[in-house]
């Protein structure tokens, strides 16, 4: 019968093999690293396990305003989406960009529903309170803080947090929009000035 | 010597931290700024409309002058002051103007 020891010296020499095969894996380059290979499987759940679990510890406490579903929110984060954000994340009428198409991963598309996409996110149906103020804490800290090697940027450092909740109210209301709704609620300049006299 | 080095580097540094934030200011936008398309909401199902609705406020808000505009076109009787009056008022009241 192995004794303990023999255990311990075959548990610590399996994990130095298994440390020194990653490292050699690793200075390899056989990993291929482009944004048009997906990951694995095994690389796809371990980054977006540690993805997840890291924004929901890091936006628990987030305090959410009681104003955030308000007409002057609406059109200060509409018009910030529509500059900083349609891009990648698309706006009603468009499926695709060069963005979502190249992108790895691809930017979630925000004009769709909870209902009809991956994750949850503020609004969807089916969603008890709690979900809902999650999911609406975990937009703000994304916004926010970024996300490494995704695309995503930290608009933190440039946007003050009042601006980016204003982005967090136009979310809930965006898979709602229609392509109209959008282009008057992201407009920056003044209605008369569309008139010739 | 390196101190006279340093001056120059930190005073671009500095400038190009200041344009950087310069380039998130709201207003850097309005250059490129699209005017809201205020003539599709005369198209829209205005029995579907909820004034209470944020969305709805929020679109009020947007086309507001655009829609006293025609209003002052077409009944001349409107000045600008009646028209502030409004602004600060429900949005029922605009929705009357466009049923």
């Amino acid at each position: 019968m192995p004794s303990l020891t023999a255990f311990i010296k075959s548990l610590f020499i399996a994990t130095v093999i298994g440390l020194v095969g990653a490292g050699l894996f690793i200075y390899s380059g056989l990993y291929p690293i482009g944004a048009d290979v997906p990951h694995n499987k095994l690389s796809y759940w371990l980054l977006e396990t540690l993805r997840e679990r890291s924004i929901a510890r890091a936006a628990s406490g987030i305090q959410i305003p009681d104003n955030l579903n308000t007409s002057d929110r609406l059109l200060a984060g509409g018009a910030d989406y529509n500059d900083m954000c349609a891009g990648c994340h698309l706006k009603p009428g468009k499926k695709e960009s060069d963005f979502t198409i190249g992108l790895y991963p691809s930017p979630p598309k925000l004009t769709a529903t909870a209902d009809n996409h991956g994750h949850k996110h503020g609004g969807g149906s089916g969603m008890d309170e709690d979900e809902n103020n999650a999911a609406i804490q975990r937009q703000f800290w994304i916004i926010k803080h970024g996300i490494k090697a995704s695309g995503m940027p930290a608009w933190g450092p440039t946007h003050s947090d009042e601006r980016i909740w204003n982005m967090v109210a136009f979310l809930q209301r965006l898979p709602t929009l229609s392509e109209d709704q959008y282009q008057i609620l992201t407009s920056r300049g003044n209605a008369t000035e569309t008139h010739d006299h | 010597m390196k101190l006279k080095l340093l001056s120059p580097v930190l005073v671009l540094a500095a400038l190009g931290v200041a344009f950087s934030a310069q380039a998130h200011d709201p207003k850097e936008h309005m250059k490129d700024a699209e005017n809201p398309n205020c003539a599709a909401m005369k198209d829209m199902d205005h029995s579907k409309m909820d004034m209470n609705d944020p969305v709805m406020q929020a679109m009020m808000k947007q086309c507001m002058k655009d829609m006293h505009h025609d209003d002052d076109s077409h009944a001349m009787s409107h000045d600008d002051t009646s028209d502030e009056d409004h602004k600060e008022g429900s949005g029922e009241q605009h929705s009357e103007h466009q049923h």
